[in-house]
């Protein structure tokens, strides 16, 4: 508990800042919702000299695409890519601090199994993760719902911000599982932001390109706004994938951090 | 001298893998594009009707993709993106590291006067940003003909790699006087990073909405956007003499901050 406690407050900071301009850059890129409506119509207007056959086969998808929900879910990309930092960061830095910041030793040596650091470490970050989106999500519903000028469902709109809780926690644990895998990080952004980059990178150039293997890597790429809108829940096959993977990076870093030879200060 | 040798080596391993990755990611863009090339057309004409807003959150930027110029423009954002994030990261390690390692009391009692240590490590992370530029471009111009057999893009490969290098140094220096002037190293290289972020972020923020374009000149990524690039096959003289300053500002920041800072060991 007391292990839980200090890491709360150790990243009380980190936390108020992320969940600050997170909130802040959507409220931000929600007032541009009213002048983005202007530009759909003149879309819709243009889809209106498409031969039928095209019109069928792109309505589906713009429909959905020119409601909040879908610009909403571009924001999501961006900030979505941000909260994947601010977890993998979190999930690299909360174990590996100890080693770079030569505190092992001190943690260590306590009457507290391997298991219990671990165990408290994980809460404590996903409590963190936790009110990051918390914050996020309410801000974000009120601000829409006072900038919107048409009606919208809240619970769509929920589920769609959710998907940055989803994104976040999937690396979360690949941040964890990079820590005790890695014997020394000295610094925890420089691991964090090539991995995340390389997700992001990838699940964009592949949608861009219409490669449908990436959905299956790219977390940024496992929840469709689409497919939220027309069934009112996520894909079960990605929260699958999303659930096994977070099981075995979390019992593979429980494993090797048990057992692991960790570095001493001199 | 030792000092710039010594941290070539601490870097040569991060080189590598940064190098590798931008070869992964040009070859595997390019080698999408050639399967890309013959399909994706018709569709791409019928969504170049819609707005610039629409058509920026589809991911298309007005770019020909059935040509390897405008493919590898789409590219380009994303090879900024890498090349920028390993620039700034080098930038602000490469000075606050000594702090953060806590070895910045072994390295600040040699005879050696802190300017000629920044210098020294300046010149080591400029060979660095240098190295991924050139291996981008080999890869840039290896993969646009393995895959497209287009002889006609080099020249505009050059005109982008240039345009590359003035966002490396922008961002490399950003990171450095960051490092310097933060006390606290473990944060640098964070600070540093929400700097790159919040241009990313910017930059699509700026291309979803037209009433935004008047802030294009916080974001260095729209200094060298593909899209001028392209049109004019050259690099526009405005945004090359602020990215000058901006450099020159930053160097100067690291140095006079970094001279009067009182090290925490």
């Amino acid at each position: 508990m007391n292990i839980f406690l200090r890491e709360l407050r150790a990243y009380r900071k980190s936390v108020l800042i992320w969940a600050l301009s997170l909130s802040l850059l959507s409220v931000i890129f929600l007032m541009l919702f009213p002048a983005f409506t202007k530009d759909t119509l003149a879309s819709q207007k243009v889809i209106e000299h498409f031969p039928l056959a095209i019109r069928q086969a792109l309505d589906i998808s713009l429909q959905y695409f020119f409601t909040i929900y879908g610009f909403f879910a571009y924001l999501l990309t961006f900030v979505g890519l941000a909260g994947a930092v601010q977890a993998m960061n979190i999930g690299v830095g909360i174990i590996s601090k100890e080693v770079s910041g030569k505190t092992a030793d001190f943690l260590l040596t306590k009457p507290v199994s391997r298991a219990a650091v671990i165990t408290s470490k994980l809460l404590a970050a996903f409590g963190l993760i936790l009110i990051t989106n918390i914050v996020f999500s309410l801000v974000s519903l009120v601000a829409a719902n006072i900038i919107s000028t048409t009606k919208f469902d809240n619970n769509i709109f929920a589920l769609t911000s959710a998907t940055m809780f989803l994104i976040q926690i999937f690396f979360l644990a690949l941040g964890i599982l990079t820590s005790v895998i890695i014997p020394k990080i000295k610094s925890a952004i420089s691991v964090s932001l090539p991995v995340v980059f390389s997700f992001f990178i990838i699940g964009t150039l592949g949608v861009i390109l219409g490669n449908d293997i990436v959905k299956y890597v790219s977390p940024f790429k496992f929840f469709d706004t689409n497919y939220i809108i027309s069934h009112k829940s996520y894909d079960p096959k990605y929260l699958m994938i999303e659930a096994v993977f977070i099981v075995v990076a979390i019992a593979i870093s429980y494993i090797v951090y048990t057992k692991k030879d960790v570095k001493a200060a001199v | 001298m030792n000092i710039f040798f010594r941290e070539l080596k601490v870097y040569r391993k991060s080189l590598l893998f940064w190098s590798l990755g931008m070869i992964a990611l040009v070859a595997s863009g390019m080698a999408k594009f050639a399967a890309y090339s013959n399909t994706g057309q018709s569709m791409n004409a019928i969504l170049s009707q819609f707005p610039q807003s629409i058509q920026t959150i589809f991911g298309l930027t007005g770019f020909d993709l059935s040509k390897a110029s405008g493919f590898i423009s789409v590219l380009f954002m994303y090879i900024a993106l890498m090349a920028t994030i390993h620039a700034v990261l080098l930038g602000a390690g490469i000075i606050s590291k000594e702090e953060r390692d806590k070895t910045a009391e072994f390295l600040f009692v040699r005879p050696i006067n802190r300017a000629r240590v920044i210098s020294s490590k300046i010149a080591a992370g400029i060979i660095n940003l240098v190295v991924i530029n050139i291996v981008t471009f080999i890869s840039s111009v290896y993969f646009v003909n393995y895959f497209t057999k287009d002889n006609s893009t080099i020249n505009y490969v050059i005109t982008l790699m240039c345009g590359l290098f003035f966002l490396q140094l922008m961002f490399f220096f950003i990171g450095t006087a960051v490092a310097a002037i933060n006390n606290k190293s473990r944060t640098s290289a964070s600070i540093a990073t929400s700097v790159l972020l919040f241009s990313f972020i910017l930059t699509f923020l700026i291309n979803i909405n037209n009433d935004l374009k008047n802030l294009k000149y916080l974001t260095p990524f729209k200094y060298f956007d593909a899209k001028d690039l392209l049109a004019t096959g050259k690099l526009d003289v405005i945004y090359v003499s602020i990215s000058l300053v901006v450099v020159f500002v930053m160097i100067f920041m690291t140095y006079m901050s970094f001279a009067n800072k009182d090290l925490n060991d």
